[in-house]
């Protein structure tokens, strides 16, 4: 029955980032198709929100205070994760930085934020799947779940640290993919289009006017395939971009809402 | 059909309960499994095949399918004929009460030297794999955007994404496919009507070049990252993600079942 494939009773899932957006989402869907859930983040207030509501869904959530960043810290957060719950089967690299900073010319970028972005955002990816992957390799199989961008696969004015470091994401899901095929640990990349997560980046997008499917997204349109990844139903694909854009990257020579029509 | 009762709350949009599919291609092994699987998620299917001589095959698949709960029901016809796909997609209303889900399989190879294929062999090929697959899309699109959109998924091939040789018209014609999705796409993307493209890998199924004897099969087997050929009930879970509501923020894309090979390349 292909429905119970997308279950994920008994599974455990570590997911990256701050309780804000996608991370949440997707920590409550895990929580409704039966796993249990080890939250890291550095900034912990809005975390305690996602345990109760994994809590509320019938399941377990840890608190791991981790800047994932630090390759230290995401070591000593993993074997946290192990020694509450004894396994790790699902890996979701999610925390990342700067989707609202572009704007900033060249010149007025600093050192720290550039190295701090590409930490956070990429470096996090490669120390989590590090971490994980011995216990992956131990149990036999595995999930990761890598988060980049649309912009992972297109350029932005202003826009460096956030395009180069989910673009390497790209190539990061890719190898680990290769290198671990055969130990039946797959790795994967959901690359969400525009998910806007305040008023000002709703401004800055337009309010999604120029997305072809005619809106944004929003974080609740990831959690199905977030599922999907983690499932055994997925378990025949490995090293994939899943584009998540309302049509965004099948497009883009012309802009949205005209459409060339013959000269007269 | 699937238990709703006993469905996680986190599933809820992979549940295809109430909704009618038409999977045109039922015939071939990836068809079959498209039927079936939507029948499990809770879809009413009509099973549109096109070679003749399929019937038992075809029959085989509704039944199982049936086995589901679901309303299943066959229908003969030409993949490439206009009139046909007319019809086709007005018999699944009126048998199955409604259009939400179109599924083709129409991917036919043709191996063959480039310097080889001849007129007859384009027409073939074009006709097959990607003439179909328009006009599927205008003649079963159009109902469905009467009557309120819904989700196409088309199963084609990784060499949609690549060229191999001996491969050329085939190649050519599933790179059609892929950028039909994609322009077709955009122009339904704001009346509710999307389109994907699941990529299979190497598929083990009858005729498929990697399981005649000789070094094709073997290197390739040995080059692929599971070393492995994919099982046509492998894409299952894939298709069901397309087809429903869960990804209701895709549309334009192209979803690939490969263990990985595309990585490689």
């Amino acid at each position: 029955m292909i429905l119970d494939r997308f279950k994920l009773d008994g599974k455990v899932a570590i997911i990256t980032g701050g309780g804000r957006g996608l991370d949440r989402a997707m920590a409550v869907r895990f929580a409704n198709c039966g796993a249990d859930i080890v939250a890291a983040a550095r900034t912990l207030d809005q975390l305690n929100e996602t345990k109760a509501l994994v809590e509320a869904a019938g399941r377990k959530c840890q608190i791991v205070p981790t800047d994932v960043g630090r390759s230290a810290e995401v070591n000593a957060m993993v074997a946290a994760a192990i020694k509450e719950f004894g396994r790790v089967d699902v890996m979701v690299n999610n925390a990342g930085i700067g989707e609202d900073s572009f704007g900033k010319s060249i010149d007025q970028i600093t050192d720290d934020e550039w190295r701090r972005g590409m930490d956070v955002n990429l470096s996090s990816q490669f120390f989590c799947a590090r971490a994980v992957i011995p216990h992956m390799l131990k149990a036999g199989h595995g999930k990761i779940i890598n988060v980049a961008s649309g912009y992972g696969l297109r350029g932005g004015k202003h826009n460096y640290m956030y395009a180069c470091s989910k673009g390497a994401v790209l190539q990061l899901t890719r190898s680990l993919a290769l290198t671990y095929a055969e130990n039946n640990i797959q790795t994967n990349c959901i690359v969400p289009g525009i998910f806007p997560h305040n008023e000002a980046m709703m401004k800055f997008f337009k309010g999604g006017k120029f997305i072809p499917i005619g809106r944004p997204g929003n974080d609740e349109d990831v959690g199905p395939l977030a599922v999907f990844l983690a499932a055994e139903a997925s378990n025949h694909i490995n090293g994939e971009l899943i584009i998540i854009d309302g049509g965004g990257l099948a497009g883009g020579v012309i802009p949205t809402g005209v459409a060339p029509g013959n000269p007269a | 059909m699937a238990d709703q009762k006993t469905l996680p709350p986190g599933l809820r949009e992979f549940s295809l309960a109430g909704k009618t599919a038409l999977v045109i291609g039922a015939e071939h092994p990836a068809g079959g499994v498209a039927a079936i699987t939507l029948a499990e998620a809770g879809a009413n299917v009509m099973l549109a095949a096109q070679d003749v001589g399929a019937e038992e095959a075809l029959g085989l698949a509704a039944k199982a399918a049936q086995a589901t709960g679901v309303k299943a029901v066959v229908r003969m016809q030409r993949a490439a004929i206009r009139a046909d796909l007319a019809a086709t997609a007005d018999r699944a209303v009126k048998d199955l009460g409604g259009l939400d889900i179109l599924v083709t399989a129409l991917d036919t190879p043709l191996y063959a030297p480039f310097e080889a294929t001849d007129d007859s062999a384009y027409d073939r090929v074009m006709d097959e794999n990607f003439k179909s697959v328009w006009m599927a899309y205008q003649e079963v699109g159009r109902v469905m955007l009467n009557r309120g959109g819904g989700s196409i998924v088309t199963i084609s091939h990784v060499m949609a994404e690549r060229g191999v040789p001996n491969a050329a018209l085939y190649c050519a014609a599933q790179g059609a496919v892929r950028n039909l999705v994609r322009a077709a796409a955009l122009e339904w993307a704001r009346r509710n009507l999307r389109i994907n493209l699941l990529e299979c890998g190497w598929i083990e199924e009858p005729g498929s070049p990697a399981l005649a004897p000789g070094e094709f099969g073997e290197r390739l087997v040995k080059y692929l990252p599971y070393r492995r050929l994919l099982k046509p009930e492998e894409i299952a879970g894939a298709l069901l993600y397309l087809a429903s509501p869960a990804s209701s923020f895709v549309t334009g894309e192209a979803v690939a079942v490969d263990g990985g090979l595309l990585c490689r390349v």
